[in-house]
């Protein structure tokens, strides 16, 4: 995928502009991914900008919880959790997910309500 | 005929209790909930790519065959549940496209006309809280209580309408109502770490540890939440706290159903406290 069909297809997924962006800050400081990610939402949107399509290889997108924190608070109207489920519907659609079934401990499998299986499964797997 | 009201998945067997403890609470303060003659997951989490109407389609079933019912409304508790079905059935009335859409895939002619209510909703309308507060037999005077709300009540604002996205208050109403104390928290909307637990438990465990300690300086005595798994990632990590730090001090996560069963006096049994990994049953000894 080259760094335009990237921007076009990030745009026409998420309905958002990263180009908005003004690097402020804030949803970094606000996400829940802090200190598992290594590219926080500030940098994602960064990366958007500038073409880079490496973003889309990134270990961060995979730890979004889509908590919306970021989108609340983006003082430039963004929604960047769309932003996020944008770079993993790529990645899903061609077949690159994170979660397989097996990862999953059977402890805890024994034990965790049933939601989080669906909605876990639906964001990280393809 | 009671007011519809659709489960959910989970609180058929994981969360029961908050299923049981919502029913029987409810029961009791007159406002019978009916469940859906027939109904199936609601897809959990809401998609957020703009061309995936496949990931609405359960969510939009559902509220076509609860509009049948003929009510008006569909109450769900699951903040899962509640979050989904309102953010669908916002997409059904106010997109075309997702409407034509959804629509078409279903055969249905549904527009979004019904109302998709949280429990604390109701008892906020329809019950009213003045009138709730005559109702509770066993005052929790005194008790401390923090009200998680996580990421899924709240948020996005314009869709959900339960409040300021990180500052809603109707939790805590509900609390002062049932005689006990809301604590100030700061951490109420935070997010848990979610469905993380599976891929991540860093994530999770660094997340509770946080919302677990801004509960305990305000000397929070329990912690309350209409989420299965905001309750789950809260409550099953605090025996390996403990083991991982000797000052670690637990607290008891419970359903904000099982708090106003206490406070109504339901026996224990059909309020499901057996479930919960730190055990609450210290609590119905206070006050
Ligand atoms: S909060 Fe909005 S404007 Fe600020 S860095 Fe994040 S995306 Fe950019
Ligand atoms: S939605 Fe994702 S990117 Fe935004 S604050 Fe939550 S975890 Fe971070």
């Amino acid at each position: 995928m080259t760094s335009e069909e990237m921007t076009r297809k990030v745009k026409e997924l998420s309905g958002q502009n990263p180009y908005l962006c003004m690097q402020c800050g804030l949803c970094s400081a606000s996400c829940t991914g802090i200190g598992v990610m290594d590219l926080l939402p500030r940098q994602v949107m960064r990366f958007l900008q500038l073409g880079k399509e490496e973003i889309l290889k990134n270990r961060s997108i995979w730890m979004c919880t889509t908590c919306l924190i970021c989108t609340a608070r983006c003082p430039r109207g963004i929604d960047i959790a769309r932003v996020m489920e944008a770079l993993r519907t790529i990645n899903l659609r061609k077949g690159n997910d994170i979660l397989a079934p097996e990862d999953v401990p059977a402890e805890l499998l024994a034990e965790i309500p049933q939601m989080a299986l669906t909605s876990g499964f639906r964001k990280l797997s393809a | 005929m009671g007011i519809p009201y659709f489960p959910g998945c989970t609180l058929h067997v994981k969360a029961k209790g908050l299923d049981d403890s919502t029913r029987a609470t409810l029961a009791a303060l007159g406002l019978e909930l009916t469940e859906l003659p027939e109904w199936t997951c609601c897809g959990t989490a809401f998609p957020l790519a703009q061309d995936n109407y496949m990931g609405m389609v359960a969510s939009a079933r559902i509220l076509a065959k609860a509009a049948k019912e003929g009510d008006g409304r569909l109450v769900t508790v699951c903040s899962f549940c509640y979050n989904v079905l309102k953010r669908v059935n916002f997409a059904l009335k106010n997109n075309d496209e997702a409407r034509t859409k959804l629509n078409a895939y279903l055969e249905e002619n549904y527009n979004g006309e019904l109302r998709v209510l949280h429990p604390l909703e109701l008892l906020r309308d329809d019950l009213g809280f003045d009138s709730l507060k005559t109702r509770v037999d066993r005052k929790l005077k005194g008790m401390k209580v923090a009200c998680y709300y996580g990421c899924m009540l709240s948020r996005p604002a314009k869709e959900m309408e339960f409040g300021e996205p990180e500052n809603p208050a109707l939790m805590e109403e509900f609390v002062k109502a049932v005689g006990a104390e809301p604590v100030d928290f700061p951490y109420k909307t935070k997010c848990c770490g979610s469905y993380q637990v599976l891929n991540n438990y860093d994530l999770v465990a660094g997340r509770v540890k946080d919302i677990l300690k801004a509960a305990r300086v305000r000397d929070s005595e329990v912690i309350i939440t209409s989420c299965p798994l905001c309750q789950f990632n809260l409550d099953w990590l605090q025996d390996r706290f403990a083991d991982e730090d000797k000052s670690f001090s637990k607290i008891p996560v419970l359903y904000f159903t099982q708090l106003l069963g206490i406070a109504l006096e339901i026996s224990v049994a059909k309020l499901g406290l057996d479930n919960h990994y730190v055990d609450p049953k210290p609590l119905l000894q206070a006050g």
